[in-house]
């Protein structure tokens, strides 16, 4: 059973590796390889969840593997508690469908891709299953090579360039984490987060606060928030779209993973509350996200847009989860959730549509309704839910979202929360209506794939409608999602627990 | 507290040589010392003045020096060598397209 966490992580990184050997056999023989691992991999999930279903229901769920047979302080755990049990989920399922949408999206350099998007897979499983916060550091700089060398996959060097930023941000950001780990390391002599957390208020007032700052830093330049925000457009915006979709969709969920583990469960969240630390927080990302979606509203680039627009969203999750009432860290998990499938459903209907006009400017999408309704349907739905209209979960999400922001007399947040929404309706439907314009067609033919790298058209339509059905299907089930986002709060509010299990088992 | 003086002073060179050279080698140089200065720091702070593992069973283990730094380190800089490998992989691909290694002809650090 405790085995399941090791598969988790080494299904993918063991597939990264059997690929090229793959491809020396058989080329024919590597997407049946693929899909075969990304299956497995879910099954091995489906497994675990079916195997502690009583568990998981009652929000108790706690399974713990320990690398080598060492004990806990001494060696490195896995962990899965009802947060990382949340993230997991989010992440095995979004991946295990982006990768069958690059199977009918990816026609060239095959090979690399698959190699590339597992070894993203192992990392990012690694980063939400891991108890060892060096461990922590190398999987997220895994991530970080990784999603830059997806990211430059084109290679063209608008991508390259893009590339190169991306990896002069992350790598800065690592440096802060590392000097952080190394502070927490010196002081305390120890790598375990159980550990760590049970002995964190012992440190001095200022290493504290150096430390919470040093990693508040590095984690806010991986996520893009304000004052680190300039490689986020240009990333998003180059990479493949199922690579946009992955960036933006779940990487950026990993880091607020991060987020919520180091600074609620890990560190003492009290000492932020108490130096006041939670309203630069609360002002910075709000910040962010009145800029992200201002900055959308003047671009003129789709996928740049829906970048900006990644931005924006991201800002509110993490203000709102500063707040910090159960209320508020529901509304923010909620959200991430609805950010989650929405940014997925926009990135790959957009690399559909995308396929059927010259360029990625707005006002060359005119028409691309005419080309295929279906796929255009689920772009506004998931746009729909964006701006925050009723049936969808982005609605509800940013309903509970203000909600907070007003009990807790954040009156601007939740005015300039409000605001986003209007100016995503505004930039969303300026594309909408660019959309449904009628253009004359010469010839049938004239609307035919221009860039003709798309090869499997069903399979893409297909995968990019699931995502767009799960916004509308999810918004319409919003209240069951309440149960399970409470016990994941409880493991926030209750440390002791974490550290209980993990030094006492 | 010498130590961290250099450690700080090391590290702001590096990031200085990030944020004004107009060449991206310059800049992944520029890495390389930031993370040069992480690794001298850590192995500063943590040593006691003792003997240096691996101990050998027949040897008194007392007054050792931890160990752990020594493998922290390692693997950072197993980490730091594969990002600049791959930063200058990207930039070898950018000379494909064009001459320039300058940032500011490529579109700014800065803007996006």
């Amino acid at each position: 059973m405790e085995l399941l966490l090791l598969l988790l992580i080494i299904i993918p990184l063991l597939t990264a590796f059997l690929i090229p050997l793959i491809d020396i056999i058989n080329k024919k023989a590597r997407r049946i390889l693929v899909l075969a691992a990304s299956l497995a991999e879910f099954f091995t999930f489906l497994f675990l969840v079916i195997n502690n279903w009583d568990n998981i229901a009652d929000g108790t769920i706690f399974i713990i593997y320990k690398m080598g047979g060492w004990l806990p302080p001494l060696g490195i755990v896995l962990s899965l508690d009802m947060l990382s049990f949340y993230f997991s989920l989010l992440i095995t399922i979004s991946v295990m469908f982006l990768i069958l949408y690059s199977i009918g999206y990816i026609g060239h350099h095959e090979g690399k891709y698959y190699v590339l998007i597992f070894l993203m897979w192992t990392a990012m499983q690694g980063v939400v299953l891991t108890g060892d916060i060096f461990n922590f550091y190398v999987f997220v700089e895994l991530l970080l090579i990784t999603s830059a060398a997806l990211i430059g996959f084109r290679r063209n060097k608008k991508g390259t360039i893009a590339s190169i930023k991306y990896m002069f941000y992350g790598v800065i950001g690592g440096l802060f984490i590392f000097i952080g780990i190394i502070l927490l390391y010196s002081n305390l002599g120890t790598l375990n987060y159980a550990e760590i957390s049970a002995n964190f208020t012992t440190l001095p007032f200022n290493t504290q606060g150096i430390i919470s700052i040093l990693f508040l830093i590095g984690l806010f330049i991986k996520l893009g928030i304000f004052p680190f925000h300039f490689w986020v457009a240009r990333a998003q915006s180059t990479a493949p779209s199922p690579i946009s979709a992955l960036l933006s969709g779940v990487v950026e969920k990993v880091y607020i993973y991060a987020f919520l583990r180091l600074f609620w469960v890990v560190f003492d969240f009290n000492y932020i509350q108490t130096t006041g630390l939670d309203k630069i927080i609360i002002f910075t990302a709000i910040t962010s996200s009145i800029i992200g979606h201002i900055l959308a509203l003047q671009e003129s680039d789709l996928k740049r847009m829906l970048a900006y627009s990644t931005i924006g969203h991201l800002g509110i999750i993490i203000a709102v989860l500063t707040v910090n009432t159960k209320l508020a860290i529901i509304a923010g998990l909620l959200h991430v959730l609805s950010h989650l499938l929405m940014k997925i459903s926009l990135f790959t209907t957009a690399g559909y549509l995308l396929q059927f006009v010259p360029s990625h400017q707005i006002k060359d999408s005119r028409g691309v309704a005419q080309q295929n309704m279906f796929v255009f349907a689920g772009f506004i739905i998931a746009a729909a839910g964006m701006m925050g209209l009723p049936p969808m979960l982005g609605f509800f999400s940013k309903l509970y979202i203000v909600k907070s922001f007003l009990d807790n007399s954040y009156y601007l947040s939740a005015l300039l929360t409000i605001a986003g929404s209007i100016t995503a309706l505004i930039y969303y439907a300026r594309y909408i209506i660019y959309g449904f314009r009628k253009i004359k067609l010469n010839s049938p033919q004239e609307f035919r794939l221009i860039l003709s790298v798309l090869y499997r058209e069903r399979l893409v339509t297909n995968i990019a409608l699931v995502f767009a059905v799960a916004v509308l299907i999810t918004g319409l089930i919003y209240k069951n999602f309440f149960g399970p986002l409470e016990s994941v709060a409880n493991i926030l509010y209750n440390p002791s627990i974490y550290i209980d299990f993990i030094l006492g088992g | 507290m010498i130590n961290h003086i250099v450690f700080i002073f090391i590290f702001l060179l590096g990031f200085y040589a990030i944020l004004v050279k107009k060449s991206l080698i310059k800049m992944v140089i520029g890495l390389n010392i930031m993370e040069g200065a992480i690794f001298y720091w850590f192995i500063a702070i943590t040593d006691r003045g003792g003997i240096i593992p691996i101990v050998q069973s027949t040897q008194v283990a007392f007054n050792l020096n931890d160990p752990i730094p020594q493998a922290l380190i390692l693997t950072g800089i197993v980490i730091g060598a594969s990002t600049s490998a791959f930063l200058l992989t990207l930039i070898i691909e950018l000379n494909k397209f064009t001459d320039s290694t300058n940032p500011d002809q490529l579109g700014g650090i800065i803007e996006d």
